[in-house]
């Protein structure tokens, strides 16, 4: 059998190209391993009457120029009205609760009159900063050897477009980018918890605390890309739309077909083979598998050339991420703020709290206290779960894939006794709550989904693995050293979480198209 | 009325010498200002304990920029530089690595630990020197104002831009790498042996407040791979007579084109007078005319204690907080009886006459960097070490030794606050002689005298704001035309005909003399003087 393109994996980004190709007039078949579409963002009940809503929680930075070119509206999509704000409990005092985007401030927020000034006027230089960012997460990476003419016109309006920050902006940006969020924070905010929840989304992912220069860029290129208040349903709800929109525009979706080799002649793309041994022909091959799995694992090393094998070698992805459903027999309560109910919560009170559970994923160890990011998607869609129940989605940070003593069922336990008894802390009945739990260290995030070394964003976001460096310099344009091979996914710029960027770029490079 | 002067350089550091000196050269009359009875601020060579000569702090030099040994004529002036043989690097277990100044032995030592990685370094090498050849030429630059709307500004920084793609793809992404990643990270994509890996890393914390594996280290690694004595890359040696052989003799080629240099002359402030200062007035009272004054000291010291916050504007203050010195490093100081027997190469021989690294696994320095965030000084430091009188017998009597210890990490900011440091100093002392002792076990028996000096010591003698040895942490975002401050990278400072030359400025830290050269041309250049 044979397409004129195959996809291979059906997640957010594979599923956006796939779509996108079909609509520009393409036969395309999208293979994915898993028995249902939609990879990390996969929605599927995890206990019965309890439903999760994908891996990550953040869908504010979905491409709107994919929405509309899949008219993704008439496919089920929605986007929320606003963002929930986010609440940090603490110990003592009542904590803070602060909105994310562009929204007001909560009038209970606990934040001193300081860093309601300061949270002002820190969210505009973010917004200006993030306006002249954003045409650079809206390109393919600019191409710094090319020669045409229009390549060097793009670089130099991306370099105008920073210019127009003016001087003061322009400059405090480069000064900020190659800082640590803890250095940045410190110069704007005085409250210890206000700092740790925002340090947050500069380290997510990475293998650094907040401690680490370079963070800071992050938590830009994050507001950056923000484009709107997220997807109804978030994930699940995105890739629920995203495979509806790919099926009416002619592509076939096979799942349960797990890749074993894509096979390569003569320098040249022709095919996969699958582990149940049937072949597929294909002119030409989109990958959105991440680039570790594609080059290392699915090609012969004797169909590679030596330097490119070890570029992708070298393409940093230690997961630090683990993941953890709760089925909840009601609300999280949280001491600092009895009979309310929050639909976002960082657990968190210092950034040096960050830092020291980052301490121990340097050198294998379990965080003791780890750092969580929940999110409780049933208080906007209380259909999640059965009447008065909740389903919690756990983000755990600072989790080593390389654990020391490797993942075994009693370091899974261990994991989650230290989530449930940290959360504990805050949500004082927590265990009466819990009616079913699921846990995902690193290493079943691998075995899941396919990500090597439990990476969810298919590389870390590092200032080396950006723009024209991700996944590296010869494949950083989709097209890889071999002939027809493209790779679309998280790996590629402009990386990962629920964008959509990377697949929609790659099909426009398969299409010849800026 | 006394005479006044073309210029006023305060501080007698290397870089104030070395301003000095060109302007001197150039025929301008010069004062240098120096409130210790030496010279040579933290490149200076003292006999604290009689017979026994000391390079207080800096120890080991290899950036002095080879223009200035030549414009300068050092080696007139007694600058004589002995080359390190062998970087040594015991390990508690018995073993160890010497790094030699022979590749070919080099070689062969790595093999032991692993052959990939032997056959790795000729091209690693040779990687890293292309960098530096394309990072040197950065260093003599006034950093151009990527913001300015000046033409020459934009051609400077086209020009640097179009050189960085000349390198082609491979040495562009190796760079960008470079710039940006950990030095352990970085290390890791060329070597597999932590043994090699750990004492090459270190090159990437010195003087900084971050651990091999935070990111931007290794663009450090390289700033100090960019040393060259006679063109020979990556060499490191010991001024013969000590550091402070290095300042004398830039001293005396500033005294030989015209300099004054005055010591034990404290300047307590810089006259400002609307916006422009006309001279410094010395903590007697003394009060001496200048057309330009310029600061050797470091940006902090320069604009909270020189200047004060009246003369300037509230924006510029803010942005001068912001600067980070976070001093991250002590230094000990020994006078020894004989020789220190190091277990895994006992007796005296060539590999105790380079650099000696305790850094025997990547973990073990980032654990001492993870003890240093929380504000401690690390129980199990990395530690430089040097026995200069080994190849100098000059700084010691006959049949004795000194041995110079850099020690990290000792953070200025203890977690019980800096003014602690008089307390917890003889217990950092204590940390650093029983870590050495797991190597050379009779080390105690030997020592008849010991210096001890945390940053905040470093701070009240040499006058280094925080003890920070680079005048400035060289992160990126205090690097080229962000150093010290956006919109002050030009040696220049808001306050007419008042300068800065040192190491707060491009291209940072280190016996480099870059920037006190490239203040002296600037000045000479727009013809303030």
């Amino acid at each position: 059998m044979s397409a004129e393109i195959i996809v291979i994996g059906a997640g957010h980004n594979g599923l956006t190209a796939a779509g996108l190709l079909a609509k520009a007039g393409k036969r395309v078949l999208v293979l994915e391993q898993a028995e249902v579409a939609g990879g990390v963002g996969a929605g599927a009940e995890f206990h019965p009457g309890y439903r999760g809503t994908g891996l990550l929680h953040d869908t504010t930075a979905v491409r709107k120029a994919v929405i509309e070119e899949l008219s993704l509206h008439s496919h089920g999509l929605s986007l929320r009205g606003s963002e929930p704000p986010v609440f940090s409990p603490a110990l003592e005092g009542k904590g803070v609760l602060v909105s994310s985007g562009r929204e007001e401030l909560p009038d209970d927020h606990g934040l001193s009159d300081w860093d309601v000034e300061y949270t002002a006027a820190f969210r505009e230089f973010l917004g200006r900063v993030g306006a002249a960012l954003s045409p650079v997460l809206n390109a393919p990476p600019p191409d710094v050897f090319a020669t045409g003419v229009g390549d060097l016109l793009s670089m130099l309006k991306t370099g105008l477009s920073l210019r127009k920050l003016g001087r003061t902006d322009l400059l405090e940006f480069l000064r900020m980018g190659p800082m640590c969020i803890a250095d940045v924070l410190n110069e704007w905010f005085e409250s210890p918890i206000l700092k740790a929840q925002m340090a947050a989304p500069a380290v997510r992912g990475s293998f650094t605390g907040p401690w680490s220069p370079g963070t800071a860029l992050f938590l830009l290129l994050q507001t950056a890309s923000k484009e709107h208040a997220g997807v109804q349903g978030g994930p699940a709800g995105l890739t629920a739309a995203l495979l509806s929109a790919a099926k009416a525009n002619g592509a076939e979706v096979r799942t349960g077909s797990r890749v074993q080799q894509i096979l390569v002649s003569r320098g040249r793309a022709t095919g996969v083979s699958l582990t149940t041994g049937e072949t597929f022909g294909a002119e030409t091959i989109l990958s959105t598998c991440d680039p570790k799995q594609t080059i290392l694992k699915f090609i012969s090393k004797l169909d590679i050339p030596l330097a490119f094998r070890n570029d992708i070698r070298n393409v940093r992805m230690r997961g630090t991420t683990a993941k953890m459903w709760l089925a909840l027999n009601g609300p999280l309560e949280f001491s600092s703020r009895p009979g309310r109910t929050f639909e976002r919560i960082r657990i968190g009170e210092e950034l040096d709290d960050l830092e020291r559970s980052f301490d121990g994923a340097k050198y294998g160890a379990l965080p003791q206290v780890p750092h969580l990011d929940i999110w409780v998607p049933s208080v906007s869609d209380p259909t999640l779960a059965p009447s008065g129940h909740h389903v919690a989605s756990l983000l755990v940070h600072f989790v080593p894939y390389h654990l020391e003593g490797g993942w075994n069922d009693g370091a899974r336990t261990k994991l989650e006794e230290n989530v449930l008894s940290t959360l504990g802390r805050y949500v004082p009945d927590l265990k009466k709550k819990i009616v079913a739990k699921e846990t995902l260290t690193p290493v079943d995030l691998e075995a899941r989904y396919g990500l090597t070394e439990g990476h969810v964003d298919q590389g870390e976001p590092a200032l080396d693995q950006l723009l024209f460096m991700r996944p590296c310099q010869s494949c950083s344009h989709y097209a890889t050293p071999v002939e027809r091979l493209y790779l679309g996914g998280s790996g590629s710029h402009p990386g990962g979480g629920m964008t959509c960027a990377p697949g929609r770029f790659a099909a426009r490079a398969i299409l010849g198209k800026k | 009325m006394a005479k006044s002067y073309d210029a006023i350089i305060v501080g007698g550091g290397h870089n104030g010498l070395v301003c000095a000196a060109y302007l001197a050269k150039a025929g301008r009359s010069v004062l240098v200002l120096e409130r210790r009875h030496v010279l040579g601020g933290a490149a200076v060579t003292e006999e604290i304990y009689p017979g026994f000569k000391y390079s207080v702090c800096s120890y080991v030099v290899s950036l002095l920029r080879p223009e200035i040994i030549r414009d300068l004529q050092l080696p007139r002036f007694g600058l004589e530089i002995i080359p390190l043989k062998c970087s040594f690097s015991p390990l508690p277990d018995g073993d160890a690595l010497c790094r030699w100044d022979d590749p070919e032995l080099t070689r062969r030592e790595v093999a032991r630990f692993s052959p990939r990685d032997a056959e790795r370094l000729p091209e690693f090498s040779k990687s890293l020197l292309k960098m530096s050849q394309f990072v040197k030429p950065l260093l003599s630059l006034t950093p151009p104002d990527p913001c300015s709307k000046n033409p020459n500004d934009l051609l400077e920084l086209l020009k640097v831009g179009r050189r960085a793609r000349d390198l082609g793809p491979e040495a562009l992404t190796r760079l960008v790498k470079l710039m940006t990643m950990s030095s352990a990270d970085f290390l890791d994509e060329w070597f597999e042996s932590d043994v090699l890996k750990a004492p090459m890393s270190v090159s990437g914390i010195i003087g900084t407040f971050l651990g091999v594996r935070s990111p931007g280290t290794a663009y450090v690694m390289l700033h100090h791979y960019m040393g060259e004595i006679d063109g020979a890359f990556r060499s490191w040696g010991f001024a013969r007579g000590g550091t402070g052989q290095i300042s004398n003799a830039i001293a005396d080629s500033a005294r030989h084109f015209g300099a004054e240099i005055r010591l034990e002359a404290p300047v307590s402030e810089v006259k400002v007078h609307r916006g422009k200062s006309t001279g410094v007035v010395l903590e007697g009272g003394e009060e001496i005319d200048a057309k330009v004054v310029i600061s050797a000291l470091d940006p902090h010291r320069t604009f909270f204690k020189l200047v004060g916050p009246q003369h300037l504007d509230p924006d510029f203050t803010a942005k001068m907080k912001r600067y980070r010195m976070r001093g991250s490093s002590g230094k000990v100081n020994l006078a020894l009886d004989g020789v220190p027997e190091f277990v895994s190469r006992p007796g005296v021989g060539p590999h105790l006459e380079g650099d000696i690294a305790i850094a025997p696994s990547v973990n073990y320095l980032e654990r001492a960097y993870d003890e240093a965030k929380y504000g401690n000084f690390s129980s199990k430091p990395y530690m430089n070490i040097v026995i200069p009188s080994l190849v100098d017998p000059s700084v010691a009597p006959p049949g004795k030794h000194v041995m110079s210890i850099f020690v990290q990490y000792a953070p200025y900011h203890l977690k019980e606050g800096a003014s602690a440091w008089p307390e917890k100093r003889e217990a950092f002392g204590n940390a650093v002689i029983d870590t050495l002792a797991e190597y050379v076990p009779k080390i105690r028996d030997q020592i008849l005298h010991q210096q001890v000096l945390s940053p905040w010591d470093i701070e009240q003698e040499m006058g280094l704001t925080e003890g920070n040895i680079f005048h400035g942490e060289l992160g990126l975002e205090q690097l080229f035309f962000l150093r010290p401050v956006p919109d002050w990278a030009k040696y220049r400072t808001p306050i007419r005909n008042f300068w800065m030359c040192a190491s707060g400025t491009h291209p940072g830290g280190g016996i480099m003399g870059a920037p006190g050269a490239n203040a002296a041309g600037e000045l000479l250049k727009t013809g303030a003087i």
